[in-house]
């Protein structure tokens, strides 16, 4: 029996915190913070309502709520994130929508660094140099590399003239609204 | 295999409702409801009420129980609480302390 690893299934919905000391898979809904020390997985059915901390995630479904990965954060195709993201390593594939923040470089540092990580363009280690300094030096807070083919890059740059940095408007994210209706529908009654 | 998998080193506070089985190896408080079968494995702690169509609890249970079908209580389950269910079973060497209530 693979005990170490937690599935929460498609049918199956969770209300409350999630944390503990192995993997996880997020097919089903997750209503409430989840910390784990293990990997966690949230596949194109799964949804998350609030923030996740896990060692790598990886995203196809729905977020809202923070990422937070000690290694990797990876939004594949079919990912839907609104909140923020941290991790030593992100990638955005081609196909994956985020609206929030996004920090590459030492995952628990505050929003307040943003300054002096914008500062050392050599705190993006992500494969696409060349971007990624033109990124520091004009603020835009992400940046999606389709042209290279590779998953992608963020650069920290919301220090200066955060205004001029706003994107368009964020992407639409069906799923999540539905699941608020749902949420909404629920405590009726 | 069941479509739900609480593993070992995981710890759910909380509600969780699911419409596939259930397994739990790892520790859950709250409220815990399926429809279909859940089995607590040995070693799993679940502090919680549970409603689900059948139940095997080989592990510590305290709450009430409630199955519409069964509640197998197997050898070194441990289970405080009231248990209600049409057929209910507690073997050899299972501990339990409560009420059964089998709709007579």
């Amino acid at each position: 029996m693979a005990s170490n690893v937690t599935i929460i299934g498609r049918a199956t919905r969770v209300r409350g915190r999630l944390t503990g000391a192995a993997d996880l898979d997020v097919q089903g809904f997750v209503e409430g913070e989840i910390a784990v020390s293990g990997d966690v997985t949230i596949d194109a059915t799964g949804m998350v309502g609030a923030g996740v901390q896990g060692r790598k995630l990886v995203v196809r479904g729905a977020v809202k709520g923070d990422l937070v990965g000690e290694e990797a954060v990876l939004l594949e195709e079919g990912a839907r994130v609104v909140g923020d993201v941290r991790a030593p390593r992100v990638a955005i594939a081609p196909g994956a929508l985020v609206r929030g923040y996004v920090q590459t470089g030492q995952a628990r540092a505050p929003r307040a660094q943003a300054t002096t990580s914008a500062a050392k363009p050599a705190a993006t280690r992500v494969p696409a140099p060349a971007a990624a300094r033109g990124a520091a030096t004009a603020p835009a807070a992400v940046r999606v590399a389709s042209a290279s083919g590779t998953a992608a890059t963020t650069a920290p740059g919301k220090a200066q003239g955060a205004g001029a940095a706003r994107r368009p408007p964020p992407p639409i994210v069906p799923a999540l609204k539905k699941a608020k209706g749902q949420i909404a529908k629920r405590k009726e009654r | 295999m069941a479509s739900t998998v609480i593993g070992a080193g995981i710890t759910i506070e909380g509600e969780i409702t699911t419409d596939e089985d259930v397994v739990v190896a790892g520790t859950v408080r709250g409220k815990l409801s399926a429809k279909e079968a859940i089995s607590i494995e040995h070693g799993a702690t679940v502090e919680a009420d549970v409603v689900g169509g059948s139940l095997v609890v080989a592990g510590t249970l305290t709450g009430n129980v409630t199955a519409t079908e069964r509640v197998d209580l197997q050898p070194g389950a441990r289970v405080v609480g009231n248990v209600k269910a049409a057929r209910v079973t507690i073997a050899d060497g299972a501990q339990f302390k409560g009420n059964v209530d089998m709709d007579v």
